[in-house]
C-alpha cells in the first residue's frame, strides 16, 4: 500500500503553527497598535519650535488661556496666538532670552511660527469651539490639565466614542460659565459635579447633539 | 425575491406630462431609464478593457503590498501656522460678508461675497438692496468660480511675449504722447458696457485731452435699439424698463424676461409676487407670450402664442389696430398711421390678438406690453405707443435717465480704423475678434491697427491679436462702481487682493489720462462726492455708508412720463416687413445662451453643467428646430443609451457657413431655427474647448438678431450631446398638478384628488417610525404657481455644496451631481405644449427608503426629521440610490474633485490634485466627497447647525437656544429671485412653512408610496382667459374610476 501522505506533509505542522503564529501576532500587534489611546494620539507630546510653558504663564502669571487664544469664544477655530500677542510682554520682558529666538524672528520677517499641531479633528468633524466654551464645556474637559504641562501633550483620546460619552450626558462636564477656563475648578464643597450638571442641563436648556449631522455634514 | 412595485395606473383621461420627445412616445429607451436608478452603462465598467475580475485581481495584489507598509498609517506632523500681526476684524473660522456688485451690461447685481479666511466662497444678494433683496442668479452665484478660473493670465503679454510693468508703462506713455501729438485722432477706444459712473468720468476727461479720439461701446447681446426708442419718445439720454409690481396683464412678445433677455432680479420677483395664489379669491395676474422659440417665460404664461421673430411687427400692428378700437391715443393712432401696412401674421388666429388686446384694455394702467430689445427700432416704438395707449408709462413702464451718454457704435470705429487714422487702439473688456458682426472682419482689423492693446479678465480671440493683452481684475478684486437697474448708485467693493498681476478698467484709463494708478477707492470716492455733492465729515459718514450697505439710498429717478408723440411715431415708420420663411429659406435668430451668455462664462464649469432650463442640454449649444421644421427638412433626433444623438446640420446664410447639431425643441415656432450664442471658443481654457459652435459666424450687422434665408443641409455625421432631461425620470403618476384660477377658487384642495390621492388605504410603515422629537422638524415648500424653472437654485447649491463639474461624457451617463434638479415637463402636443417646471430635490422622507437598505448606517434619520448621510460612513454600495423613488441621490463614481476629467478613466496613472484656485472657492464647511461615496441635498445641513450654535453661543446661561424665525435659509431658498422655495421649522406656528404645509393646495410626490416627504409642492394655478381662442377651462384631470379602485396600494410579484 502506498503511502497516503507524502513525505513532505511531515513539515506540514510545523509550517501550519508558523502561519498561524505569524497571523495571530499580526492581529495582536495590529489590534495593540490601533484600538489603544495611543492610536488616537494620547500622550502625543510633540517638541515645538518655542519651549512655551503653558504651566508658568498660566500658574504663576496668572494669566487666562483667552489672553492668547482670544477667538475661542467667537469662532469655531481656536487660534493659536499671533507673535504679536507674545511680543506685547517679550518685548519688555525677557527680550533677550535664546529661547525667544524664534519669535523674535518671526516679528522681525513676518514669516510665522510653526507650531506643531498636537489636536486634529478629522476633516469630516466639525467642531465647534466656541459653542462648548460658552454653555459651560471647560477646556480642561478636552485638553486636559494644560496648566500643569510644561510641553503640551495630547490629554485625551478626542474620538467619537469619547465625544458621545459627554453629548449623552453632559451633565458629568457642566461647570459655571466664569469657571470655564478655570482649569482646577472642582465643584463647592457640599455640592457634586452631578448636581450641579442637571442643574445647568434643566436652566440652560442643554441638549447637545447626538445624531450624526451634529458633527458630519 | 424580487419585489415589483405595481404603480397605480395612469388616469385613463388625465393629461400626460412628459419630459422628452422620448418619453411622448414612450420609445423602449426611455423606458430603460425610467427603471433604473442610473441609466445602462452608468454603473458598469465599459470602456477599459480590464474586466472586473481583473481589476479586483489587481487591487487584491496592491492591497496586500500596501499592508507591507503601515508606516502611512501614521499621522503626519502638521503646523498651526497663526499671523504675526492679527488683521482687524480677522476671526480665523468665521465668515465675513463684503458689500459688492456684479456689473452686468444692463445694470449691475447688488451683492453681498461671504469670504472666508480672506477668500471669497460664495455670493449673495445684497439684501438691503431693493433690486436683490438678498436674492440672486445664476450668473453672479457662478461668477465666484471665475475668479478662481486657473486659465486667467498671470502677466502682461507683447506680442505673445512675457513684458515687464515697465515695457507697459512705457507703452501707455507712448500712446499718450502720439495721442496729445494728434489731439487723440490716433486714439481709438472699444469698451464693453459695465454702467459705471467713474468710467464715465474717465472717458469724459479722455475726451477733453484728446477730443478727437474715439470711444464706440459694443455690446453684441444689446445693440441699444430700445435707447434709440426712447430718446425719441422721451427725449434723449432716456431708458425705459417694465415695472411688473402693479401689473395684471402681461405681454411678452419675443421677450424672455424672465430668463436670458436681459431681465433681471426684480422682474422675476414682481411678477412671482403678482402670480401667488394662497387662498381662493386671490387676485393674480395674467401672462401672454409669443415667442419664436419656447422660453421659461413661455412656460408661465397662461396663454403662448408660436410667433417667429420676424413676424414681430405684423403682430404687434394688428394688436395696435385692435386697441386702437378700444382705446385709441393720438400717439398709437400716428404711429399706426406711419407704419407700413402689414397683414396680420400668417397662421395666426385673429381672434388670440383681438382677445388679447381686449384684456389688456380692460386693464389699463395695469397692463404691459414687453417687446425684446433687440427687435428692430421700429418696434420698439411702435410698442412704446401701445404702452402709452395702455397707460403703461410712469406705472408699469419705467423711464429714467440713461445710464451712459451716447457712445459711437462698433461699425463707427470699424470706419475710422478702416481709413487707417487711428494708429492706437484700446479694447477694454469684451471680445470683437469673436463676436463682432462678421461682415466687419475683426480679426483682419486689428491686424492692421499698429498697436493695440486688450484688457481681459481672460485672454480670448481678441487677445491672441492685439500686440498687448493686459489681464484684467474680477469684480471682486478692484474697486468701482455701477449702476443698478433701477438706476440707484453701487458701490463695487473688492474682497480679495488681485489673485495675479491684474490690473482694473478703471486704473488703465487712470494711467491713459496721465494721472497716478489710483491708491485703493480714492478714485471712485471722488465720483461719489461729486454725486451726493458733499465733502468734510459728512462726505466721510455717507462714504462709509455706501461702501457697508453696497449703495447709495434714494439715488432713484422715474419721474419721465412725457411722450413725445410726433417723433415716436416717425421712428414706427421703420418697421420692417414681414420676413417670409420657408423649408429653403429659413428665419435665422441669434439669441443668447442662458447658460454662458454672450460667451463671457464659457469657461465656467458650473455654467456648462447647467442644464439650460428648457432644453436641459449641457455642455454645447444646437440649433433649435421645430418638429415640423425637422421632419420636413428631414433631421433626427435619436435617444441611445440616455444620450441624444443629433444631426449635424451645416447652415449656411449670406455665404457664411457653420455646422452644428440640431435639437428638436418642443414649442418652438416653424421654419425658424434659433442659434444660441456663445459657444465654440476652444482658446478660452480646457472647460471651454470642444464644447458647441460658434453663431457669431452667421451674424452681420444688417441681421445681428434676425435675418432671413437661411439654409440647412444635413451633413450626414451626428453628434451626441449630453442631455438632461430624461435623467432621473420618476416612475408614477401626477407628478406636477396645475388648476385654474376658477377651478382652484372652487375647490381650493384639488390637488388632493388628482391622481390616486384620494385612494390611498390606510397605511402603514414596515420599519419604526423614527423618533421625530427634535427642537425642530425642518421642512420645505416649493410654490409650484411661482416657480419660473430658472435653475438659479441649482446654481447657488453647487455654490454652496462644493457639488463638482463632472465633464459632458459623465453628463451623458446619468452621472451630473447637481443636488437639486429642476424637472421641466411638457404637457400636449409636441407642436403647441404648455410646461411646468419642477424644483426636485432629496425630499427628506420621514419613513425614508434609503435609510433601510444601507448596510453601515451612513444615511440615517436624525430627530429634526432630516435624512442625515454620514459620508465618511459610506461605502458606496448605492443601495440606498436604488431604493430611492425620487431618484435624487448622487453617487461619486470616480475622483472628481481629485482628477482632471478627462483622465477619470486612467483612475490612479492619472495626476492626483486639482489646482490651487479651485480648492480656495470650497466652502469649508461641507465636505468635499471623494470617489464612492453617495451624496444628496441635506437642507444645506451646515446652515441649520451653525444657526443653532450662534443662538447657543448667544444664548450663554439662558434657555433662549432658538433659531430667530427668518434667519436660516437654504442656499437655493436665498438665490431663489421668485421666493418660490421656503424652508424652515414647520413645528413652529410663527413659521411660513408650516401654514403652507397645511394649505389645501399642498401635496407630496408620490403621496401613495407613504414615505411622507418633508419636501412638498403647492399645485400651480394658471390663470386662462376664458375668452381667448383654445383656451382650457380644465387642468384637473377627471380621472375615470379604473378597476382597480381600492387596491391601488398592492404590491405584486412577490
Amino acid at each position: 500500500m502506498a503511502n497516503i501522505f507524502p513525505r513532505w506533509t511531515n513539515w506540514l505542522p510545523i509550517k501550519l503553527l508558523v502561519c498561524v503564529a505569524v497571523v495571530a501576532a499580526s492581529i495582536v500587534s495590529g489590534m495593540a497598535y490601533y484600538f489603544t489611546p495611543k492610536y488616537t494620539r494620547v500622550g502625543y507630546q510633540p517638541t515645538q519650535p518655542v519651549e512655551f510653558d503653558h504651566s508658568l504663564h498660566v500658574n504663576q502669571l496668572g494669566m487666562d488661556c483667552r489672553y492668547c487664544h482670544t477667538h475661542v469664544e467667537k469662532s469655531s477655530h481656536s487660534n493659536v496666538p499671533a507673535t504679536q500677542t507674545c511680543m506685547n510682554c517679550h518685548t519688555q520682558i525677557k527680550a533677550l532670552s535664546p529661547k525667544l529666538e524664534p519669535v523674535r524672528q518671526s516679528w522681525k520677517t513676518g514669516q510665522p511660527v510653526p507650531w506643531v499641531r498636537i489636536h486634529k479633528a478629522p476633516d469630516y468633524v466639525y467642531f465647534n469651539h466656541a459653542v462648548h466654551v460658552n454653555r459651560g464645556v471647560s477646556c480642561v474637559a478636552c485638553h486636559g490639565h494644560v496648566n500643569r504641562m510644561k510641553v503640551v501633550w495630547h490629554d485625551q483620546p478626542q474620538s467619537m466614542g469619547w465625544c458621545l460619552e459627554c453629548h449623552r450626558a453632559p451633565e458629568n462636564h457642566l461647570r459655571p460659565l466664569d469657571q470655564v477656563t478655570n482649569m482646577d475648578w472642582e465643584p463647592p464643597t457640599g455640592t457634586s459635579q452631578r448636581e450641579l450638571g442637571e442643574k445647568f442641563v434643566r436652566e440652560w436648556n442643554v441638549n447637545p447633539p447626538v445624531s450624526c449631522s451634529g458633527c458630519h455634514r | 425575491m424580487k419585489r415589483v412595485f405595481q404603480h397605480p395606473p395612469a388616469p385613463e383621461n388625465g393629461r400626460t406630462y412628459w419630459r422628452s420627445l422620448g418619453e411622448y412616445s414612450k420609445t423602449p429607451d426611455f423606458e430603460e431609464w425610467l427603471h433604473r436608478e442610473f441609466p445602462a452603462g452608468a454603473a458598469e465598467w465599459e470602456q477599459d478593457p480590464l474586466s472586473r475580475r481583473n481589476f479586483l485581481r489587481l487591487m487584491g495584489a496592491s492591497l496586500a503590498l500596501a499592508g507591507l507598509g503601515l508606516s502611512g498609517c501614521r499621522r503626519p506632523e502638521a503646523h498651526l501656522v497663526p499671523f504675526t500681526q492679527s488683521p482687524e476684524w480677522v476671526v480665523p473660522g468665521r465668515t465675513m460678508s463684503f458689500a459688492t456688485a456684479q456689473p452686468r451690461r444692463r445694470g449691475a447685481i447688488p451683492l453681498l461675497a461671504t469670504t472666508f479666511d480672506g477668500r471669497p466662497i460664495k455670493m449673495e444678494g445684497n439684501p438691503l438692496h431693493p433690486v436683490s433683496q438678498g436674492n440672486s442668479d445664476n450668473h453672479s452665484q457662478s461668477s465666484i468660480l471665475d475668479l478662481y478660473d486657473p486659465a486667467r493670465r498671470r502677466h502682461l503679454t507683447f506680442q505673445g511675449k512675457k513684458a515687464t510693468p515697465a515695457q507697459f508703462e512705457a507703452e501707455i506713455q507712448r500712446i499718450r504722447t502720439e495721442a496729445s501729438a494728434s489731439g487723440g485722432a490716433t486714439l481709438g477706444i472699444l469698451a464693453d458696457e459695465t454702467v459705471s459712473p467713474t468710467r464715465e468720468r474717465l472717458r469724459a476727461e479722455l475726451l477733453r485731452q484728446f477730443p478727437q479720439s474715439t470711444w464706440a461701446v459694443y455690446e453684441p447681446l444689446s445693440p441699444g435699439r430700445d435707447a434709440e426708442a426712447s430718446a425719441a419718445a422721451f427725449g434723449p439720454g432716456t431708458q425705459f424698463r417694465a415695472d411688473l409690481s402693479a401689473a395684471s396683464a402681461i405681454l411678452a412678445v419675443d421677450c424672455d424676461f424672465l430668463g436670458s433677455d436681459d431681465g433681471d432680479l426684480t422682474d422675476t420677483r414682481k411678477f412671482a409676487a403678482g402670480r401667488r395664489v394662497r387662498k381662493p379669491g386671490d387676485k393674480i395676474s395674467r401672462l401672454y407670450v409669443a415667442e419664436p422659440r419656447f422660453s421659461i417665460t413661455g412656460s408661465m404664461a397662461d396663454h403662448r402664442l408660436r410667433l417667429r421673430a420676424g413676424e414681430v411687427g405684423a403682430f404687434l400692428v394688428e394688436l395696435g389696430r385692435q386697441l386702437r378700437g378700444i382705446r385709441g391715443t393720438p400717439e398709437l393712432s400716428a404711429a399706426l398711421t406711419n407704419a407700413p401696412d402689414l397683414a396680420p401674421p400668417q397662421g395666426v388666429d385673429a381672434a388670440w390678438i383681438r382677445e388679447c388686446a381686449a384684456d389688456l384694455a380692460a386693464n389699463a394702467g395695469r397692463s404691459v406690453l414687453m417687446v425684446g430689445r433687440r427687435q428692430p427700432v421700429g418696434i420698439q416704438a411702435l410698442a412704446l405707443a401701445i404702452n402709452s395707449a395702455l397707460g403703461a408709462i410712469g406705472t408699469t413702464l419705467v423711464v429714467q435717465p440713461a445710464f451712459s451718454p451716447a457712445a459711437a457704435s462698433i461699425r463707427d470705429l470699424t470706419a475710422r480704423l478702416q481709413t487707417g487714422a487711428i494708429k492706437s487702439l484700446v479694447i477694454l473688456g469684451g471680445n470683437p475678434v469673436y463676436n463682432a458682426p462678421t461682415d466687419l472682419a475683426w480679426a483682419d482689423l486689428l491686424a492692421s491697427v499698429p498697436n493695440s492693446l486688450h484688457l481681459a479678465e481672460l485672454p480670448n480671440a481678441t487677445s491672441t491679436k492685439t500686440t498687448w493683452f493686459v489681464p484684467g481684475t474680477h469684480y471682486l478684486e478692484a474697486w468701482g462702481d455701477a449702476l443698478a437697474t433701477d438706476g440707484s448708485y453701487l458701490s463695487i467693493q473688492p474682497a480679495i487682493q488681485p489673485l495675479w498681476a491684474g490690473e482694473s478698467q478703471l486704473e488703465l484709463l487712470c494711467r491713459l489720462i496721465g494721472k497716478a494708478k489710483p491708491i485703493g477707492p480714492a478714485l471712485i470716492k471722488e465720483t461719489f462726492a461729486a454725486r451726493t455733492n458733499q465733502s468734510g465729515l459728512p462726505l466721510e459718514e455717507a462714504w462709509k455708508n455706501f461702501v457697508r450697505e453696497g449703495f447709495l439710498p434714494n439715488s432713484t429717478n422715474n419721474a419721465i412720463k412725457a411722450v413725445n408723440s410726433t417723433s415716436l411715431a416717425a421712428l414706427a415708420a421703420k418697421i420692417p416687413e414681414t420676413l417670409e420663411a420657408s423649408t429653403d429659406s429659413l428665419e435665422a435668430v441669434f439669441i443668447p445662451s442662458p447658460a454662458v451668455d454672450d460667451g463671457r462664462y464659457l469657461n465656467n464649469g458650473w455654467m456648462q453643467e447647467w442644464p439650460d432650463p428648457m432644453t436641459k442640454l449641457t455642455w454645447d449649444n444646437a440649433v433649435l428646430v421645430s418638429k415640423k421644421t425637422a421632419e420636413s427638412l428631414g433631421l433626427r433626433n435619436e435617444i441611445v443609451k440616455g444620450i441624444l444623438v443629433a444631426d449635424v446640420v451645416r447652415a449656411t446664410l449670406a455665404g457664411q457657413t457653420v455646422e452644428a447639431p440640431v435639437m428638436i425643441a418642443p414649442g418652438h415656432v416653424d421654419f425658424a431655427v434659433s442659434l444660441p450664442l456663445g459657444y465654440g471658443q476652444d482658446e478660452l481654457g480646457p472647460v471651454a474647448k470642444g464644447s458647441g459652435f460658434n453663431a457669431y459666424r452667421l451674424r452681420r450687422s444688417d441681421g445681428d438678431y434676425l435675418a432671413s434665408g437661411l439654409k440647412i443641409q444635413k451633413t450626414g455625421a451626428t453628434r451626441k450631446l449630453a442631455v438632461t432631461q430624461e435623467h432621473q425620470a420618476m416612475e408614477g403618476r401626477d407628478l406636477v398638478r396645475e388648476a385654474t384660477l376658477a377651478e382652484f377658487s372652487k375647490d381650493p384642495g384639488w390637488v388632493k384628488k388628482v391622481g390616486m390621492d384620494g385612494h390611498i388605504p390606510p397605511n402603514q410603515n414596515f420599519y419604526p417610525a423614527p423618533p421625530l422629537n427634535g427642537e425642530y422638524q425642518w421642512a420645505m415648500v416649493v410654490d409650484l404657481s411661482t416657480c419660473t424653472g430658472c435653475n438659479a437654485c441649482v446654481t447657488a447649491c453647487t455654490a454652496e455644496n462644493n457639488i463638482p463639474i463632472v465633464g459632458k461624457d459623465q453628463v451623458m451617463k446619468g452621472r451630473e451631481m447637481h443636488w437639486i434638479r429642476v424637472d421641466r415637463y411638457f404637457t400636449g402636443e409636441p407642436e403647441e405644449p404648455e410646461a411646468v417646471a419642477q424644483p426636485v430635490a432629496c425630499m427628506q422622507c420621514e419613513n425614508a427608503p434609503c435609510e433601510t437598505v444601507c448596510p453601515v448606517n451612513a444615511t440615517v434619520h436624525n430627530e429634526e426629521g432630516l435624512n442625515v448621510m454620514a459620508y465618511n460612513r459610506c461605502i458606496g454600495t448605492r443601495y440606498c440610490a436604488n431604493n430611492c423613488p425620487y431618484k435624487v441621490r448622487r453617487f461619486n463614481f470616480f475622483d472628481y474633485n481629485q482628477r482632471a476629467l478627462d483622465k477619470l478613466y486612467l483612475g490612479p496613472i492619472a495626476p492626483k490634485g486639482t489646482e490651487e484656485t479651485i480648492k480656495l472657492q470650497k466652502n469649508p464647511n461641507v465636505t468635499v466627497r471623494m470617489r464612492g461615496v453617495m451624496e444628496k441635498c441635506t437642507f444645506c445641513v451646515q446652515r441649520i447647525e451653525e444657526a443653532k450654535i450662534s443662538a447657543r453661543v448667544k444664548a450663554r446661561d439662558s434657555a433662549n437656544i432658538r433659531i430667530p424665525v427668518g434667519s436660516l435659509q437654504t442656499a437655493c431658498q436665498q438665490a431663489c429671485p421668485a421666493d418660490a422655495i421656503v424652508f424652515g421649522d414647520m413645528k413652529n406656528e410663527k413659521e411660513e412653512v408650516g401654514k403652507l404645509r397645511n394649505l389645501p393646495q399642498n401635496y407630496s410626490l408620490l403621496e401613495y408610496l407613504n414615505v411622507r416627504p418633508r419636501l412638498t409642492y403647492l399645485g400651480r394655478v394658471r390663470n386662462p382667459n376664458p375668452a381667448m381662442p383654445g383656451a382650457r377651462t380644465s387642468y384637473i384631470p377627471s380621472h375615470g374610476h379604473g378597476d382597480s379602485h381600492g387596491s391601488d396600494q398592492a404590491e405584486g410579484g412577490h
